[in-house]
């Protein structure tokens, strides 16, 4: 097995309640998390967002509990898509998708979950679990998704706060297990606050219920989550341009890297 | 489910029985996480309520009536030791897992060690 | 669908009774070949002031060391192994490493090195091993393993070794690191790594005196109990279980908070002492421990019998010998010694999902 993430930890204007909730799923045991950025593009121009750099929350990271080790801060972007106009800000040359280490998806309707488990360039798919499964799982899409290493998303914060919610969160995931039969499922918190994570262990046993076998669920917040993010590094490093970077240069220079030279410029390859 | 050898040695006292799942009982040690400036008290009958209420809204009736013990509980952290029967460790679990509030505010349960054998709860070198 | 929801992960619990004059007594070597372990708890009924010599054993478990940030590839020096490995017995464990996510690293006082190491890691190292048994679809963890005493300086094998765990892939890790020599020697380990940080520690010793305990009645002939005479020896473990974690143990069946109590048929002991030593500690000291356990009867003793419990690191690569050890949801690996009056002794054994019958 892997290390342990979540890969989802909601981002909010509210810096140290974001530094709170990171600090807490390090003590808790995760090595790595992701900032999940939302974005739904309902209101007309909702526009992106630059993702926080990692040294702007901390001076020094929290380390992560039982080891010795500092936990890993990932950006993560995530798009709602109820048309498929907005499919388009997808596209892996998009010059805000290369500010997020992995990129996920919330397609709204069956025909937007067929395209991006067929075409859409991105490392996860996110299913809906604050509402009723809008449409059937379908064994080709799902199929294609997982031959793409394309990986699919349970949150679980919103089953711990109502029981409405609950009910959508198994009940979605149980239609999810019948097709895709555990394979490429990735557990996240969605958390927003420290309260609603909880530990690694926790999920794994979680997962039974969500209908995982024991290894796979611990797969689901461990090694899945590792392919997730190696999917995230070669979808950068795919798209086109190739993406360089000195081994022992520090994120830093690399921040500083991208605004001397103009996003633009990358682009036009 | 146990097999059995015997070694019959001259001395002939020699047995060896091996256990396979031979505990009826997991072990969970929990506690329960508040925001730090909560004013909630709980005495441990309400912490068993509290954690009965939670099997209660996701398993229903047969949930609420899983037997299990608080073996022990601390009421300054409000960590405790569960006894649970092995075929109820997933619900328990699960049920701990997915509580989000008590009496509105928000909570969360730790689960610091689940184990087979009480004896492994006092010599873990994770904690 | 919902079928697994009532299972639980498999454990083994081994139990075994012998004496300790009996000549095919193994009880030695399991000691011995538990190389890693972390606590000790060392229960005597009837017993409120612990007799000197026992007492000098408790205090006297060796100090060993944390060295931080330690590249593995010091473990293969030449230096080293001819210092240290090769004149008495090196145990060292990293430190922070858990086993089920991180690259663990044991050295084991029979001179192999053993690497748990991630799929990554493997593949960088390019070093050859053997995947790990408790992996779950896809190999995600491989064991490679070193014998130091057999590696001859300057064959092509050890500078592979060398070159992998120096050039090609830097692995560091802290370490617990202990050496049990056989005499005065002239180099210690805190000279050796004293260009890392390098801290000795001493193992903390607690005791405390238990008043008026139910405890169940056992007998040394009878592991499984006989209902109306004795218990068997898992309701014994769990009952040791709870004294060591005081949890109260006389419950009535009608109880709201818990039904636990005390295996029958159950007497009261007056008092009990319980010591427990916490560390890196070593099997040598344990063996002793163990030894003047038995010679407590020597001398009339109202106690019946005393226990001895060994705990190991739930994050130690091998359980007894070089057993591959896992975790799961846990990783327990520990045994029990209960010594009897009359040189009987009853070992038990325990392991979860991730680790081999326990010899």
């Amino acid at each position: 097995m892997a290390v342990f993430v979540d890969l989802n930890i909601r981002q909010t204007s509210d810096k140290n309640l974001l530094r709170k909730t990171i600090e807490i799923a390090a003590h808790l045991g995760y090595s790595t998390i992701a900032v999940n950025y939302v974005i739904e593009f309902q209101d007309k121009k909702q526009n992106f967002i630059k993702p926080i750099p990692v040294n702007d929350l901390f001076n020094s990271l929290p380390i992560v509990q039982g080891k010795s080790k500092p936990i890993r801060v990932l950006n993560r972007l995530t798009v709602v898509v109820s048309d498929a106009v907005q499919c388009i800000e997808l596209r892996a040359t998009s010059p805000h998708i290369r500010l997020y280490d992995i990129v996920a998806v919330l397609p709204k309707t069956e025909k937007l979950f067929h395209t991006a488990c067929m075409t859409l360039d991105v490392d996860i798919i996110c299913i809906t679990v604050t509402e009723k499964q809008p449409f059937h799982f379908r064994r080709p899409p799902v199929s294609g998704a997982i031959e793409r290493g394309i990986f699919f998303e349970i949150i679980y914060s919103h089953a711990t706060k109502d029981s409405t919610m609950r009910r959508y969160t198994i009940s979605n995931s149980l239609s999810l297990m019948q097709i895709c039969k555990g394979k490429n499922v990735v557990l996240s918190s969605g958390a927003e606050k420290p309260l609603e994570l909880r530990g690694p262990y926790d999920i794994a046993n979680l997962g039974l219920l969500f209908g995982l076998s024991e290894g796979d669920a611990k797969a689901a917040v461990s090694t899945n989550c590792r392919a997730v993010i190696l999917h995230g590094e070669t979808r950068k490093t795919a798209m086109g341009v190739v993406y360089t970077m000195k081994k022992n240069q520090t994120l830093l220079d690399k921040e500083e890297d991208e605004v001397t030279h103009p996003l633009s410029k990358r682009m036009k390859t | 489910m146990a097999c059995h050898e015997r070694m019959e040695d001259d001395s002939g006292k020699y047995e060896r029985i091996v256990h396979k799942n031979g505990s009826s009982y997991h072990y969970l040690k929990i506690s329960l996480e508040f925001e730090e400036d909560t004013s909630i008290r709980l005495n441990s009958a309400q912490f068993k309520q509290l954690i009965i209420s939670s099997l209660k809204q996701l398993f229903g009736e047969i949930g609420a009536a899983l037997p299990f013990d608080v073996l022990q509980f601390e009421e300054n952290t409000l960590s405790a030791v569960l006894r649970v029967y092995n075929r109820d460790l997933v619900k328990v679990w699960s049920a701990l897992t997915l509580l989000g509030s008590y009496q509105s505010e928000m909570c969360a349960f730790r689960v610091q060690q689940v184990s087979p054998f009480l004896l492994a709860l006092c010599g873990n070198s994770r904690t | 669908m919902y079928m697994h929801l009532e299972q639980c992960p498999r454990h083994l619990l081994v139990c075994e009774k012998s004496n300790f004059t009996n000549e095919k007594s193994r009880h030695g070597i399991h000691v011995q070949s538990h190389y890693f372990n972390y606590q000790v708890n060392m229960l005597i009924p009837e017993c409120a002031v612990l007799p000197s010599e026992l007492n000098a054993l408790v205090n006297s478990f060796e100090k060993y060391y944390l060295v931080k940030n330690v590249p593995v590839y010091e473990l293969v020096e030449q230096q080293f192994i001819d210092r240290f490995v090769k004149k008495g017995s090196v145990y060292a464990l990293s430190y922070n490493t858990q086993i089920d996510q991180d690259n663990t690293v044991a050295l084991l006082p029979t001179g192999t090195l053993i690497l748990s190491v991630d799929k990554d890691t493997y593949e960088e190292l390019g070093l050859e091993g053997k995947s790990s048994q408790y992996s779950h679809k896809a190999v995600m963890r491989y064991v490679i393993t070193v014998d130091l005493k057999s590696l001859v300086p300057g064959t092509a094998k050890n500078k592979r070794v060398m070159w992998a765990l120096k050039e090609k892939l830097l692995v560091k890790c802290d370490f617990l690191i202990m050496w049990n020599s056989p005499g005065d020697e002239d180099f210690s380990l805190s000279t050796h790594f004293e260009k890392y940080q390098c801290k000795e520690h001493a193992p903390a010793v607690s005791t405390k005196v238990l008043r008026d305990l139910p405890y169940p009645v056992i007998q040394s002939c009878d592991l499984r109990g006989n209902p109306e005479k004795s218990c068997d020896a898992s309701e014994f473990m769990e009952w040791l279980g709870a004294v060591t974690s005081e949890i109260e143990c006389n419950n009535e069946a009608s109880n709201f908070l818990s039904t636990f109590c005390c295996p029958e048929p159950s007497s009261v002991m007056e008092k009990a002492y319980l010591c427990t030593v916490t560390g890196f500690l070593l099997p040598e000291n344990i063996c002793k421990l163990l030894e003047q356990l038995c010679h407590y009867f020597d001398e009339p003793k109202f106690a019946q019998w005393t226990s001895l419990t060994v705990h190991g690191f739930a994050d130690s690569p091998v359980s007894w010998g070089s057993a591959e050890h896992g975790f799961h949801k846990g990783g327990e690996n520990f045994y029990n010694f209960v010594v009897f009056k009359n040189r009987d002794y009853w070992l038990q054994m325990a392991v979860g999902s991730h680790d081999g019958c326990p010899p």
